[in-house]
Formats: C-alpha cells, structure tokens, sequence
C-alpha cells in the first residue's frame, strides 16, 4: 500500500502526497461563461471534503476537471500528485466516480451492470474484494440463460441494499435506486479517491442514511472522499471540511466548526414597548441590535459574530443581563442560538446576491 | 484469487519500475515495454468484455437485431431477383451479387449499428460514464468495433453458407477475404464515430446515416462492375469508400480479377497483387474517417 501512494506515475518518489486532491487557481470557461473563477482547495488524505453551493455555482464543474473529463481552462489540478488528464490511465484504477446522473445501459440487470463493471475492474487488474452472503443461481427461460449472480457481485449490492433488485432492469429503477447502484459501482473497486456528485439526490432517508453509512467506512479505510451535495445536514455530518461555493468562487473555507463559527450566534429576546431605539439598548462585544416593532412589543436581535465561538454567547449575556438588571426591565422569551451552516449558507449566497 | 500475485497492472508496474530504480540498473526499455505490454493487454481485455456487451444488447433488441441482421440479407435477396442479366464480368449474376452483399452489410452492420450506438450512448452519458471508469477510449471504442466485426464476419459466414449452397462455390483466399473485412469495419466504424458527432440525438440518426447509405445501395459496385459506369461515373464509383472493400472481397472470394472488370483467374499471389491498389485507396480512406471521427466524435452532449 505504501509502494503504491509513494510512488507517482513516473516512478520517482513524490514527497508530500499527504495532499490527495489539490486545486489551485482553478478556472474554467464555457464560451462566453466563465463557471469556475479561480477556486483552490486542498484535501488530505482519508478525509472527506465537501463542495457545497447552489445549482450553478461551479461544483460539478469542478469535480468533472478533477475526474479528467474537461481541462482546466486555467489553474493547476493534481489528484494523488497526478495530472487527471495526462495521467488518466494511472488514476482511472486508483479513482472511482459517481457522476451526477444516467449513463447505464437500461437494457442489463443490475447484477450485469455491476458483473460488467467487476469485469472491467479485473481486467486492469484490481480485484474486487466483496463478498456477500447470498448469491443466485442460474436458470433458463423463454429469452435464453440466465446468469447466476456470485457472492462478489452480491457484495456491492448488499452494500448499498439493493440487493433484492438484482434481476431487474435498470431502466426499471427508481431515481434512487439508480443512485445505490451508481455508489456500488464507484467504490467497487475499492478506490483511493472517490469522486460523489450529489450522492443521495433521490434517495429516501433510509436509503440517504445507508449510503452515509458506506461513504463513514470507506473513509475509515482510508479512502480520500470529494464530495458535492445540496443538503446541508450530509456535509454536516459527513465532512471534516468543507467549501461554500458561489458563482464560480470559494465564499466560505474550513472544518464545519470554523465554517459555522463563522456564521455567528444569535441573542433574541423581547422588550415591552415600542419605545425602544438603537441608542437605549447596549453594544454587545461591539455588535449593536436589529429592532423589529410588533404586537406592542420590540423584538431584538443581535448576531454575535466576533470573539471566540466557543465563549461569545457566554460573554454577551452578562453585561446584556447587567443592562436589564439596572433597568429593571425583563427579557421575555431570551434566546441564544448557536449559528448553523444554513446561517453560513444563507449568508454566503444572500450576500452576493 | 485468479491473480494471484499480481498487485494489478499499475502496482506490477511500479513494483517493477522501483526495482529497476533502486537497482540503478533499470533497463528502462525493457520496462517501458512491459508497461506498453500491461496496457495494451488491458486494453484488449477491456475492448473484448464490451464487445461482447454489444453483441448481447444487439440480440436483446428485436429493431436492431431487424435492421442490423435481417435487413442486408433481404436487399441481398431482392438484389438477386432484381438482377436480370445471365451474366456480369463473367460470372452469374446470382453469384456475382451476392459476393458484392457485404458491402451493404458493411452499412447496416457496421456503419448503421454503430452510429446508433455511439449516439445513443453518448446521449445518455454512457460513453462518460465508461470513460470516467476502468477502459480507456481506445478500449471503449475498439469495443463496439470489435463488437461490430464480429456481426460482420457473422453474417459474411451466413453469406458463404448460402452461396455454397446456391453456386457450389467456396472462397479461394480466406485471408484477404477477412484482411478487407477487418479493414472495412475499421473504415465505417471510424466514419460511424464521426457521424455521431453530427447526429444530435438516437432518433435522428437515421436521418443522418441516410445519405451514406443510399450512396453506398447505388454507388457499390454490388449489381454491377464499376467499369459499366461511363467515364467519370465510374471513376467516382471506384473511389468511393466501400468500393475497395467490395471489389477485394469479391476477389477474394471468386479468385478472379474484379478490379478491372475482367473477371480472369487469379493465383493466390496474383490477388494479393491486384488488390494493392484498392487496398491503397482503402488506407487513404481510413486516414480521412480518421481525422474526421477525431474532429466530429463527442463523448458528452453538449453543453446547454
């Protein structure tokens, strides 16, 4: 294992390839469009980024550099210390991929596709090391024989629980079930970089939890995983780091921590009255208030984004509660908010926009 | 467990090439050779698991299996009964037609098939998802060729049975008979590529593989020598692409001269010598479907 990450295609030693994917200066054009403007980012090994951002903001054009499919424009691009063009014939066995959508032949079972792919697998050389618990035998009917499916075959279904579909078409699949079964077949072989567009669009949470579960082990392994995803709660729960992406650039950087540290703690409570102004109302750690008016009342609300995340919230509430104290006034309904990576999201999104 | 041993193709590689390096003594040809070896072996094995992927879609799907299969062999059939005269270049003209049939099989099997397939792969980003996967793209597309070889010769075997059984005959020279097949199926699976390329979608490629197809039914010298076109005709019928393809395969098949028409006998050697020209105009041919498949052919839709 370490012959095969010390060494790079050219067989010299490549120092430092604890960096798996490395971006830098990144730009790609369409035409007139430019869909990447200058992105950079690093992930090390066995850790699980993630590329978050709306639709449009430069996240699967960004994967599709890395998988090799399209030059950069601009920018240097390194996977395994490998370039994902040149190099494509090293990478293709060491990187397995889970395009965005379609590209089976609906016309196999999902037991051929994967024994095709299993096939494929081999031939170039890397076994695959599944083994399931069940296998299927096979028979013959009106259309002719028909395959038994191995224990290996039966593995990468049972990973990602499709395996009772395994005589169905996969023109015949849900949007889901297409998805299980383009996971089984990205990680098949067992990749060091696993490349995920989107990978639990379509799924129901059920099946969303399984696959969360796959990718968890998979990186416990030590596989370097890349991922791009809309929910929020998966990059939350999967990544280590993570990228907010929009319009082609990087808002955002980090471990999920420093990303919702970033997005700041919120203090809300309410005043009787509508007679409250900014200037009656104490700056906390140099942060003054947003006043809303209704039912009688004022609704405060600061948005604590200074300081160190962790003691923030506690430093604010002493001299806000001395303030009240003083005045004698209550704050009805008190809260304090930790902030969330959807407050970081919608920041980041709300405030190009 | 069925390879044992080997770390994979790369990993073998570079165990190798470690070695060599630390030995300080590499012999840096001989590893370079046995990288090229692994690939190119990779590469076949790749091309053979996909074709034999494409042959069993083709029989999975009755319209294909119609057009691609069925279809040539009853043009072939309508161009026997259509045929009046007793006789062309010398021979029957029963005979004389049928030995001309794979060039319409050469539309249909090969180059019909195949524009189909690279099209509706495309579309439906199956060729990116092969690409983005183990086979590299020569594997991919040697793949479907390979697979469309296969139902070439298939049907070129067909053909032989029948005209056994009709006129008696065998082919005289096997190797130039499956030397022109290979060649022809390289020649439209490279012309196949290209025209994918101007197909935007699986419905339109019918229309789009149209017009080689009915250059091909009139201009093949299939039901007739190219030397019975007048002048220019004839020249432009000689150098259409499926022409060279037809006259050596006839050769080969009748062991008689059909370059010029003649129809006299041929020794082995005399058929390989007749056939230089044609196989020149053949090679010139596939140079041009070749820089032609790399400009038009698309692995992915496009983009917007």
């Amino acid at each position: 294992m370490t012959l095969r990450q010390g060494v790079d295609a050219t067989g010299t030693e490549a120092a430092g390839l604890d960096n798996v994917i490395e971006v830098g200066g990144l730009r790609q054009r369409y035409g007139d469009f430019e869909a990447v403007r200058g992105v950079s980012f690093t992930v090390p090994r066995g850790e699980i980024f993630a590329l978050l951002g709306t639709n449009g903001a430069g996240k699967t054009t960004t994967m599709e550099v890395l998988e090799g499919f399209t030059p950069a424009t601009d920018g240097t691009v390194r996977v395994l210390g490998l370039d994902p063009i040149r190099h494509r014939r090293e990478l293709r066995l060491r990187v397995g991929i889970m395009l965005q959508e379609g590209g089976f032949l609906g016309d196999l079972t999902v037991a051929e596709t994967v024994d095709l792919w299993k096939g494929l697998s081999e031939d170039g050389g890397r076994p695959v090391t599944l083994s399931g618990t069940t296998t299927l035998p096979g028979s013959f009917n009106l259309m002719g024989r028909v395959r038994g499916v191995d224990r290996r075959t039966m593995g990468a279904l049972e990973l990602v629980g499709l395996e009772s579909k395994a005589r169905t078409k996969v023109r015949q699949l849900s949007g889901g079930q297409k998805r299980k079964l383009d996971l089984a077949l990205a990680v098949l072989s067992a990749p060091e970089v696993l490349f995920l567009d989107e990978p639990t669009t379509g799924m129901d949470p059920e099946a969303r939890r399984t696959t969360w579960k796959v990718i968890e082990n998979l990186r416990a392994g030590g596989t370097t995983v890349l991922l791009t995803t809309h929910y929020l709660e998966e990059a939350e729960r999967l990544a280590s780091r993570l990228a907010i992406m929009h319009e082609g650039r990087i808002h955002t950087y980090g471990t999920v921590e420093e990303v919702v540290a970033g997005s700041g703690d919120t203090v809300a409570f309410r005043l009787a009255g509508v007679t409250w102004s900014f200037g009656d109302l104490p700056s906390l750690d140099g942060t003054v208030p947003t006043l809303t008016y209704a039912g009688g009342g004022t609704e405060v609300t600061y948005t604590l984004t200074g300081g160190r995340a962790e003691a923030r919230a506690h430093a604010a509430l002493r001299p806000l509660l001395k303030w009240a104290d003083e005045r004698g006034e209550t704050l009805e309904r008190l809260a304090v908010r930790r902030g969330t990576l959807e407050d970081a999201f919608m920041r980041v999104v709300g405030e190009v926009r | 467990m069925r390879r044992a041993g080997s770390v994979g193709e790369s990993g073998a590689i570079r165990e190798e090439r470690t070695a060599a390096v630390a030995a300080d003594t590499a012999d840096t040809a001989n590893t370079a050779q046995e990288k090229w070896g692994a690939i190119m072996r990779t590469d076949v094995l790749h091309a053979v698991r996909l074709a034999r992927l494409d042959l069993t879609l083709v029989f999975r799907n009755t319209t294909v299996l119609f057009t691609v299969l069925l279809l040539p062999l009853l043009m072939a059939w309508l161009f026997t009964q259509v045929q009046g005269g007793a006789e062309i270049s010398g021979v029957p003209s029963t005979l004389y037609v049928l030995t001309g049939v794979p060039g319409l099989m050469l539309g249909f099997a090969v180059f019909t098939n195949l524009v189909n397939t690279f099209t509706a792969r495309r579309e439906e980003l199956v060729l990116k998802r092969l690409r983005g996967g183990q086979p590299s793209s020569v594997a991919v597309l040697g793949g479907s060729a390979l697979g469309a070889l296969a139902l070439f010769l298939g049907q070129v075997a067909l053909l032989v049975i029948w005209i056994n059984r009709s006129d008696g005959v065998l082919p005289a020279n096997v190797p130039l008979l499956v030397l022109a097949a290979v060649l022809g199926v390289v020649l439209f699976g490279l012309f196949a590529a290209a025209f994918s390329g101007i197909t935007p979608n699986a419905e339109l490629a019918q229309v789009t593989v149209l017009p080689v197809i009915l250059l091909m039914m009139v201009g093949a010298p299939v039901a007739f020598s190219v030397d019975m076109l007048p002048g220019p005709l004839g020249t432009v019928a000689t150098l259409l692409p499926v022409t060279p393809v037809v006259t050596i395969m006839r050769t080969a098949f009748l062991g008689q001269d059909h370059f010029s028409g003649s129809g006299e006998a041929l020794g082995m050697a005399g058929q390989w010598v007749a056939a230089l020209p044609s196989l020149g105009i053949l090679l010139a041919w596939i140079a041009v479907a070749a820089l032609l498949a790399r400009w038009l052919f698309r692995w992915e839709p496009r983009h917007g």
